[in-house]
């Protein structure tokens, strides 16, 4: 059996403003297994977004738990989280969200440079040539076009091979013949890497291409569309 | 599934072990180098002034280790105001140590060759002074000549002023001397007492020949010994001092010297050093507000990086490295500059410091200039950085995103830090924690009234907007509130520096009032002195002969205080009621009338009249200042000693003087007749013209050699002329201040400049020309430059109004002409730094401008 690389388990996350409280999710379970894709699609407000940022411990659930790669995220610190995520985690998102300041190159080795990896450019260079930009490695992410600095958002998201790809709108941003040009390649390395791919998207046809799909509605997990897993603790 | 990792064994490296943060550093500060040199340019005008002013300060300290017995020209000296008791000679040939002896006077001197006279310093020298240190002569014998003929030797500035040279003739008192040379250097010789009155130098038997000690004349004497080491110094002063003050005479040690010479000095130097701490935190509170601004555009990148497995010290130490070495490299060059300020000053004071200090680079000074930059450029950066560490990594997916409150102990721990700085950095310069405080408190208290006139300003700008200007001037004025404008940070920054030079301004225009005499017709600008009772006559006529005004015909007796209120001057010291011993011990000129005169006004009691025959009716008027700190009242008694003869007399009335006006002014005065047959000499007031002065003053002198005259005028011009220099260097601290503010205008300027491309494309869509945006520009700061130096005035009103009060104690009075000017010019630098700054954004083209938007 596939080993599983994320679980979501009743997860809820309330917003408090002056006088009233706002629950975006409600009670949401689910699991991804390795290896797998999975789209998260619904309306604006649907609450994918908040869901996807549970999963990646950019946040913490108002209550319920995420386990990724085993790790409870909702009992670390926000330090150890970011330390889970440079270990097992990609993201690619719809604004690209390389840092302006530093080359395609530079933006790529980032992750590895963080865990203290050395030797790293050739990795990087190979991935920036796979994604196909070797002419733009120094090139700054003003200089590049959005197709291309969303190759350079892939290539970062594979470079420390992550166990798990969360993708946010990847294709939002792009035109048409490039949106298909990323959608291709995210599925295409994600195969290569044998990663787990989970995507958050308006798009139907987008959302087609993956394994499952998590429909949401006001905070809730209204289908889970295909394969139907059991939770397993 | 299996969770197989419960705990996360994270390795954390410090900044220094964490090479990737130092990349990271480098990588995005190549980017924002520009940018940040700026942040980092508001520290170098304080870090200059620092440097300057601890390495002027070094400089003295070390003047004064190096020359100490220099300073003084003799292990000790004792001083008095009349020839030296017997029982001092057979003291000093008992102890068998060098004497040299000396008397000085002020009286007027006549320069034959012109026919020019001046008041001058007459001292008469005699034996091998100085034991230390060099009397420097040109040529080298003039010294040896005056002490075997009628030489005589002058200042160096006095014989250029009046153009006299070796062999002229010069009368002083009855006698002619021939001039010898000039004193180029001389031990003690103070530099500016020498402008005042500078000295002529003649033996000491040849100024009894002169005819000038007459009585009244006031000469001081003094004995200079040397000993044969500090041991014999020692044990000598425990049997000088009793006999010192058995004889009426005082001690000067070289430590006293150097302690009198100290505490003066340190007392400039506290003053400059408030106003170089001052430029310097503005800057730092500059550079905290822009790293502010920077820190919060940092946040989607700081948030990616989270993403992507940084930690919050990581972020956080990235951007730290960026200020903190440029803070260094700020404080380097600032220190740098502080250097050839520091250079620099014996050249613009050349003529008011003593010759010989040397002006060597203190290491000690740049050391700590460059250790303060880095202690601020952390501090004041760790707090607006802190929040870095706090971005959530979520802001990737909801930019609006924002974290509750959390509490950080780094913050805290920069906040007391901040605060204790000031008051632990005065406290080291100062030694003394109190004057730290003080001092931290005179910071803060400036810097608090600042901006509560900057948010007042605005406060009423916002509610009682123009709203019916044309479009141009209200959108400029509302482009101050546009948000991250640092608009009151600047109206502060800027209004301290103009605050500062036009409290100056306010001070000097005060002061000088006080003598100034166009304003007053009949107020006089000439006294002359000493005159004994046989020429009175004589110079009254002369004044007459002349067409002079006789403002003023006084008498004056000296005397001494015997008791105050029954009680002796011992029986006071003993008290614990403090009053200061030299106001008990010292020789007061007094006169006698029974009327006010024009800079008098009694404030208590009444003025009267004396009842020959009752010796305990003797009603004397005291001045309120000097009777406040003698702890008299009116019906206090008071005994005097006039030339050995007791007087009792009774406080009858308190008088209020306006010193500087219609001198001369007295502490007390006597009712007539009570002192009528007592020794005296007389004072005449008068006003001269400048054309009738010098044939005026050329027949007092021949007619009465010993007679002086004080040219108020002269003593103006002097003291303008070293308010005007003292008045260059404050200025020049004070334009620090403002040049850090229009760094930090500058920084704010480039920091808004994507809100500004913002609006302006916005503007220029619906059809704005260039030639508007740059009236918007230049109005917009030029409202900054004029609320700025409003707040300014307003406070250097209010500031100069209490410092003339109450410091000073002189009449307020203001030039709003000047006043007028420092704002102008304040507004046009102020609009001209901010529109230099938005060259970039007021020529970039829309279509420009929305490619870089997306």
């Amino acid at each position: 059996m596939p080993e599983v690389v994320l679980q979501a388990e009743q997860l809820t996350k309330t917003y408090s403003s002056a006088d009233k409280k706002l629950t975006v999710l409600d009670q949401v379970s689910f699991q991804a297994e390795q290896g797998t894709s999975l789209s998260i699609i619904g309306p604006s407000g649907s609450g994918k977004t908040t869901l996807l940022g549970l999963c990646a411990g950019l946040d913490v659930p108002t209550s319920g738990s995420v386990s990724l790669m085993g790790f409870k995220l909702n009992a670390m610190s926000e330090d150890d989280r970011a330390y889970v995520r440079n270990q097992f985690v990609g993201f690619v998102f719809q604004n690209f969200q390389l840092l302006s300041t530093l080359t395609a190159l530079e933006n790529v080795m980032v992750p590895l440079e963080l865990r203290g990896e050395k030797n790293i450019s050739a990795r990087a260079k190979e991935l920036l040539s796979r994604v196909g930009l070797t002419d733009r490695l120094q090139h700054y992410p003003s200089q590049l076009s959005g197709g291309e600095q969303q190759r350079v958002a892939i290539a970062r998201a594979f470079i420390a091979s992550p166990k798990i790809l969360f993708a946010d709108e990847p294709t939002g941003n792009l035109d048409e013949e490039n949106a298909k040009q990323i959608t291709d390649l995210i599925f295409e390395m994600n195969r290569q890497e044998k990663t787990t791919l989970v995507l958050v998207t308006h798009n139907l046809e987008l959302a087609q291409k993956t394994e499952r799909i998590l429909q949401m509605k006001g905070g809730h997990l209204i289908q889970d569309s295909r394969v139907q897993i059991k939770n397993q603790i | 599934m299996i969770e197989y990792i419960i705990k996360i064994k994270r390795k954390t490296k410090n900044i220094f072990q964490d090479r990737w943060v130092w990349k990271m550093a480098w990588r995005d500060g190549r980017h924002n180098f520009s940018r940040l040199s700026l942040f980092m340019a508001a520290l170098v005008t304080g870090i200059a002034a620092i440097v300057a002013i601890s390495s002027l300060n070094y400089s003295f300290q070390n003047e004064l280790d190096r020359n100490a017995k220099e300073l003084l020209g003799a292990d000790f000296v004792i001083n008095g105001n009349k020839k030296f008791d017997s029982a001092w000679k057979e003291f000093l040939d008992s102890a068998k140590v060098k004497v040299a002896k000396d008397a000085d006077m002020a009286s007027m001197v006549l320069f034959m060759n012109s026919g020019n006279s001046r008041l001058v310093k007459v001292t008469g020298l005699q034996g091998e002074f100085p034991f230390y240190g060099k009397m420097v002569t040109r040529p080298t014998d003039a010294y040896l000549k005056t002490q075997i003929g009628d030489y005589i030797m002058l200042d160096e500035l006095l014989a250029v002023q009046f153009n006299v040279k070796v062999g002229d003739s010069i009368k002083v008192g009855t006698k002619k001397f021939l001039m010898a040379g000039v004193v180029t250097k001389i031990p003690g010789g103070g530099a500016i007492t020498a402008t005042i009155a500078p000295a002529i130098y003649i033996s000491l038997s040849a100024l009894d020949s002169t005819g000038l000690i007459q009585y009244g004349s006031r000469v001081g004497y003094s004995i200079y010994v040397k000993t044969k080491d500090e041991q014999e110094t020692k044990s000598l002063l425990t049997k000088v001092r009793p006999l010192a003050k058995r004889l009426g005479n005082s001690i000067e040690t070289v430590e006293r010297r150097k302690e009198g010479l100290g505490r003066t000095f340190r007392g400039i130097y506290q003053f400059f050093s408030l106003l170089a701490f001052i430029a310097l935190i503005l800057g730092c509170i500059g550079v905290a507000s822009s790293v502010h601004i920077y820190a919060r555009e940092k946040r989607d990148e700081v948030a990616m990086l989270r993403c992507v497995g940084s930690s919050g010290w990581q972020a956080f130490n990235i951007y730290f490295i960026q200020v903190f070495v440029l803070g260094i490299a700020g404080s380097l060059v600032g220190a740098l500059l502080g250097v050839g300020i520091h250079q620099l000053i014996p050249i613009v004071f050349k003529d008011y410091l003593p010759g010989n200090i040397q002006f060597a680079l203190s290491w000690r000074a740049i050391a700590e200039g460059v250790l303060t930059g880095a202690i601020v450029s952390t501090l004041f950066t760790i707090l607006p950085l802190v929040s870095v560490r706090f971005v959530p990594p979520l802001t990737v997916l909801r930019s609006d995103f924002l974290p509750g409150k959390i509490f950080s102990r780094t913050r805290l721990a920069a906040i007391i830090l901040i605060v204790l700085f000031p008051i632990l950095a005065a406290a080291y310069q100062t030694k003394s924690v109190i004057s730290g405080a003080t001092f931290s408190a005179g910071i803060a208290v400036a810097l608090g009234c600042l901006v509560l006139v900057a948010s007042g300003l605005l406060f009423l700008i916002r509610r009682f907007f123009p709203s019916k200007a044309s479009f141009i001037f209200r959108h400029a004025l509302s482009n101050l509130f546009r948000p991250n404008n640092q608009t009151r940070m600047l109206m502060v920054s800027i209004g301290l520096g103009a605050f500062i030079i036009s409290v100056l301004n306010i001070i000097q225009h005060s002061l000088l009032n006080q003598v100034e005499f166009k304003g007053n017709s009949n107020q006089s600008n000439t006294i002359l002195f000493d005159i004994q009772s046989s020429q009175k006559n004589g110079v009254v006529d002369l004044v007459k002969k002349h067409n002079l005004p006789l403002n003023q015909v006084v008498p004056i007796v000296t005397c001494r205080i015997n008791k105050l209120k029954g009680k002796t001057i011992e029986e006071i010291r003993k008290d614990t009621i403090r009053i200061s011993d030299g106001l008990l011990t010292r020789e007061y000129r007094v006169t006698y009338r029974d009327s006010l005169i024009r800079s008098e006004e009694l404030a208590k009691g009444k003025l009267q009249r004396y009842s020959s025959g009752k010796t305990d009716s003797i009603f004397v008027t005291v001045s309120e200042d000097i009777g406040e700190r003698l702890l008299l009242k009116v019906g206090d008694s008071v005994e005097f000693d006039v030339q050995g003869v007791p007087m009792k007399t009774i406080i009858g009335g308190v008088r209020k003087v306006d010193w500087p006006k219609d001198p001369p002014n007295f502490i007390f005065v006597f009712p007539p007749k009570a002192l009528a047959d007592a020794p005296q000499i007389w004072v005449v007031a008068t006003k001269i013209e400048d054309q009738q002065a010098a044939k005026f003053q050329k027949e007092l002198v021949t007619s009465f050699p010993n007679v002086s005259l004080i040219d108020l005028r002269l003593v103006l011009s002097t003291v303008n002329e070293l308010f005007e220099r003292i008045s260059l260097v404050v200025r020049f601290l004070a334009f620090f201040s403002i040049i850090t503010g229009l760094i930090v205008l500058a920084g704010a300027v480039i920091n808004s400049k994507f809100v500004r491309i913002k609006e302006n494309v916005l503007l220029r869509t619906v059809g704005a020309r260039t030639s508007q945006i740059v009236k918007i520009t230049l109005i917009e700061y030029g409202y900054l430059g004029l609320f700025s130096s409003l707040t300014a005035m307003i406070l250097s009103i209010g500031g100069g109004w209490l410092l003339t009060k109450f410091f000073f104690e002189v009449q307020f009075a203001v030039n709003y002409g000047e006043l007028l000017l420092i704002s102008l010019g304040v507004v046009v630098l102020t609009a001209f730094i901010g529109w230099f700054n938005s060259r970039d954004v007021i020529n970039t083209s829309p279509l420009q401008a929305l490619r870089k938007e997306s």
